[in-house]
């Protein structure tokens, strides 16, 4: 199975743990380079956050299970990059259209 | 290690609660016998009892409370918490509160029993000690809400002296029966 090189995941998680010890349990995995967790919605009990996992090889079941035991629950999967090289997604006309 | 406020509220508590009841036995049991070993064992048996009371009644609140957030939360996030760090977070916080409220009073208990056990007893050493360590806890208290010391300080000496007083008003009011 190819490599994973980036991942990008919408999650929910309750406030507690901090976001700072969410991304840092992310980075502390092995083969993870870089973790980008970002806020974007905020309620009374949970917080909806992206976050960006890249590496030379993520293991996206570790990840998973690290996001859920903290409190967390993956709603969804909106990047993945695989292979042995970065691919970033390409403007069509559709796109700009 | 950064400092939690949460941890001054069974600490204030149970200290309070200790050291002004186990005050409260001394004056009481010293109508009645002037034995140190008599206030020593009445003092010293409620000492436990309040501390085994004030920990355990602190575990069951602490649990209450903790798990009734939980459980908000794991309706919000439509997912169970068992065995998540989230979970053992909260077992922590109930066991360290229950610790923290429960030797908090055993420990406030030992300051007016202190003269007694030392065979030095006599009601105004452990009025005294106990005033002594009220303005500690004001200080304290003042440390934790950033309020004003001196305020902090006088409602705790003054919260002292009424129970002192009302005690000292039951232990008249027995000798005059």
């Amino acid at each position: 199975m190819s490599q994973i090189k980036r991942l990008v995941l919408d999650v929910l998680k309750p406030h507690e743990p901090t976001n700072v010890e969410v991304a840092s349990a992310i980075g502390d995995i092995r083969d993870v380079d870089g973790v980008n967790l970002s806020l974007y919605e905020v309620d009374q009990q949970t917080e909806n956050v992206k976050i960006t996992v890249e590496g030379i090889d993520v293991d996206y079941d570790l990840v998973l299970q690290t996001i859920e035991n903290l409190g967390g629950v993956v709603h969804s999967v909106d990047e993945i990059i695989a292979g042995k090289k970065i691919v970033e997604e390409e403007e069509t006309l559709h796109d700009r259209g | 290690m950064s400092f939690n406020i949460e941890e001054g509220r069974y600490i204030i508590l149970g200290s309070i609660d200790g050291l002004l009841a186990t005050l409260g036995i001394i004056m009481g049991v010293s109508v009645v016998s002037a034995s140190n070993a008599v206030i020593v064992s009445a003092a010293f048996g409620g000492a436990i009892a309040l501390a085994l009371t004030n920990g355990l009644g602190s575990y069951l609140a602490e649990s209450t409370i903790e798990h009734g957030k939980l459980a908000i939360t794991e309706k919000s996030l439509l997912r169970k918490l068992n065995n998540t760090y989230v979970e053992s977070q909260s077992r922590r916080k109930i066991a360290k509160d229950a610790i923290s409220s429960g030797g908090a009073s055993f420990i406030g208990s030992l300051i007016p029993l202190a003269p007694w056990i030392f065979s030095v007893g006599s009601v105004a050493a452990s009025v005294g000690l106990s005033l002594i360590s009220l303005v500690a806890l004001g200080i304290y208290s003042a440390y934790i809400s950033r309020q004003s010391y001196a305020i902090s300080v006088v409602k705790m000496v003054g919260l002292g002296t009424l129970i002192v007083i009302a005690v000292q008003l039951l232990r008249i009011g027995h000798l005059v029966q």
